[in-house]
């Protein structure tokens, strides 16, 4: 087709023109034109009019389901983000059997899926799962009122289970970058250990802290697997699974898209931060 | 005096990194010993702490070796090879266009490169479901959705942002001046390429493939939208049976959790820690 083209105008195409063709193509096709129509659509009632009649029924319906997704990110990209920096500083300060074991250990569960991790917790934190029994049996709770987890805290300790690790090894991946002479100049000049870590190893990692806090952000706020398999259709529930209903059991786009750009706003500062660092890592 | 002080300092220290080291082997292994518990349990009532009896039925069932009539056993060897046929699709697809794609953004200076850049980017920026939900509705139009196509489209999707990204990065770093030296010797730029530039990004290459290749047989919300109830691969079966049959949920979830850490376990390496993330 472009080597027609090429021949009959006279024109030669560059050839990275060529090279891009079929996957810009594709994406325009297959990612831009959904996006945009996502952001159409919701924007069109029932009759096909323009109106905010999604984003009302939307704030209506879900309001709790939005709160609930807003806070299950914030505080499972904290949880993850405080867990991994403090793992990681002992990693890199603290060279022994244990530390070098454990970096191996935490890499495990980056390496399994979202749906597997979603049929563990099921039975692991289920009202008579593994967890609980295993609670009963050190005399901690009463079996006969297990913990209920299938809510807040057993999505959380799914996401973190399987985030964690993935913010452990960015985190740690940047604290290895950090030359030893730094941490050699800093303790013969007398800094204690907590003062090296909070004026000389964070600050130093700051971009890689930021980029995995901002890439778990955005993966918890766009997961269906997890909250799908361990909270359905309870309330509240995340925006995902709220999606997932308003197309499977109502066929109603128009709400299900403006949920999406409910999901767009809360992920906004988060992407441009994320699309501005790649830009300027790939010039 | 001192000498007593510092033994203990270390006595200390050791003490709490075994603390960390058996609360760290307790939380990563408990949900991963109670799948494998649950996929061999025959019988497990509470509160018993492991079950009472165990058997590789469910195992079995699920390789087609014994029928059952229990609810959601099925033989889950055609979701297995619709899965991999699936994800081997897939990847020759993703790869073939994200390939030159790829060698483009690393090579060569390109007006609106910015937009390209951010088209790739957006992906990994913004949830991605909200873009099934409307890929159904287009599919619907044009007669691809619960289709086999449709779900593949959808895996090229998932896999090409990775495949570009990879791959372009993987060409970025290999210095310009190998295959100018090529074509200093009379290499014309094409087989500068393939006999330079090419064997010498062939590690990265083939790691972004294998990784293309799990995010496919993992891939779960693309196709929950765009196949189901008509493309039934492996995740899906999955989710079918996670309400109603715990044991085979489980089964099927090893069979999934074993090439993932397999595979992962022999690209990680290759592969900037960013994208090891970047699996469903």
């Amino acid at each position: 087709m472009f080597a027609a083209a090429r021949k009959r105008r006279g024109f030669i195409f560059p050839p990275y023109v060529l090279l891009l063709f079929p996957a810009v193509l594709f994406m325009l096709l297959i990612y831009a034109y959904p996006f945009i129509s996502s952001v159409i659509r919701s924007f069109i009632n029932k009759k096909g009019a323009l109106s905010f009649d999604n984003y009302i029924k939307s704030w209506n319906l879900y309001l709790k389901d939005i709160l609930f997704t807003f806070s299950i990110t914030i505080f499972n990209t904290l949880a993850s983000g405080t867990i991994a920096v403090l793992l990681s500083v002992y990693f890199r300060l603290h060279d022994s059997v244990i530390s070098r074991f454990l970096i191996n250990l935490y890499r495990l569960p980056i390496f399994i899926p979202f749906v597997v991790v979603a049929q563990m917790m099921n039975g692991f934190l289920a009202p008579h799962g593994l967890l609980n029994i295993a609670l009963a049996q050190l005399r901690l709770i009463d079996l006969n009122n297990p913990l209920q987890l299938f809510n807040f805290i057993g999505l959380s300790f799914g996401f973190i289970w399987k985030l964690a690790p993935f913010t452990i090894l960015i985190i740690y991946g940047g604290f290895q970058m950090i030359d030893n002479s730094y941490i050699e100049a800093a303790r013969s000049s007398g800094a204690r250990r907590l003062n090296l870590i909070i004026r000389i190893l964070i600050p130093m990692n700051k971009p890689s802290i930021m980029v995995a806090l901002v890439l778990i952000y955005s993966q918890i706020v766009g997961t269906f697997t997890l909250p799908y398999m361990l909270i359905g259709g309870k309330i509240p529930t995340t925006i995902t699974v709220d999606i997932a209903h308003r197309v499977n059991y109502f066929m109603d786009f128009g709400v299900a898209n403006a949920l999406g750009v409910f999901s767009y706003i809360l992920v906004f500062v988060t992407a441009i931060y994320y699309l501005k660092t790649k830009v300027r890592e790939v010039k | 005096m001192r000498k007593i002080l510092i033994i203990n300092k270390k006595l200390f220290i050791v003490t709490l990194e075994i603390i960390l080291l058996l609360f760290s082997l307790l939380l990563i292994f408990g949900p991963m010993t109670s799948l494998a518990l649950w996929s061999i349990t025959d019988k497990w009532f509470w509160p018993h702490l492991l079950p009472q009896s165990i058997g590789l039925d469910y195992w079995r069932q699920a390789l087609g070796i014994q029928k059952s009539l229990a609810i959601g056993a099925v033989s889950i060897i055609p979701a297995f090879f619709l899965s991999l046929m699936i994800a081997v699709i897939t990847v020759v697809t993703a790869m073939a266009i994200a390939i030159p794609a790829g060698y483009a953004l690393a090579k060569y200076k390109i007006p609106f490169g910015m937009f390209i850049f951010f088209l790739f980017l957006m992906p990994n920026a913004f949830p991605q479901q909200p873009i099934f939900v409307n890929l159904l509705d287009i599919f619907t139009k044009v007669g691809l959705a619960g289709t086999i196509t449709g779900v593949i489209i959808v895996h090229i999707l998932v896999g090409l942002v990775f495949g570009v990204w990879i791959t372009s990065a993987t060409f970025r770093s290999i210095p310009p001046q190998l295959e100018e030296a090529a074509r200093s010797v009379g290499a014309n730029g094409i087989k500068a390429f393939f006999r330079i530039t090419l064997p010498l990004a062939a590690p990265g290459l083939l790691a972004s493939s294998v990784f293309v290749f799990m995010t496919s047989l993992d891939e779960f919300t693309g196709t929950f939208f765009i196949g189901l109830p008509f493309v039934i691969t492996l995740p899906m079966t999955l989710y079918s049976s996670s309400g109603y049959n715990m044991q085979f949920a489980s089964v099927i979830a090893i069979i999934l959790l074993l090439p993932s850490i397999l595979f992962m376990m022999l690209i990680q390496k290759v592969l900037k820690a960013e994208y090891v993330g970047g699996m469903g």
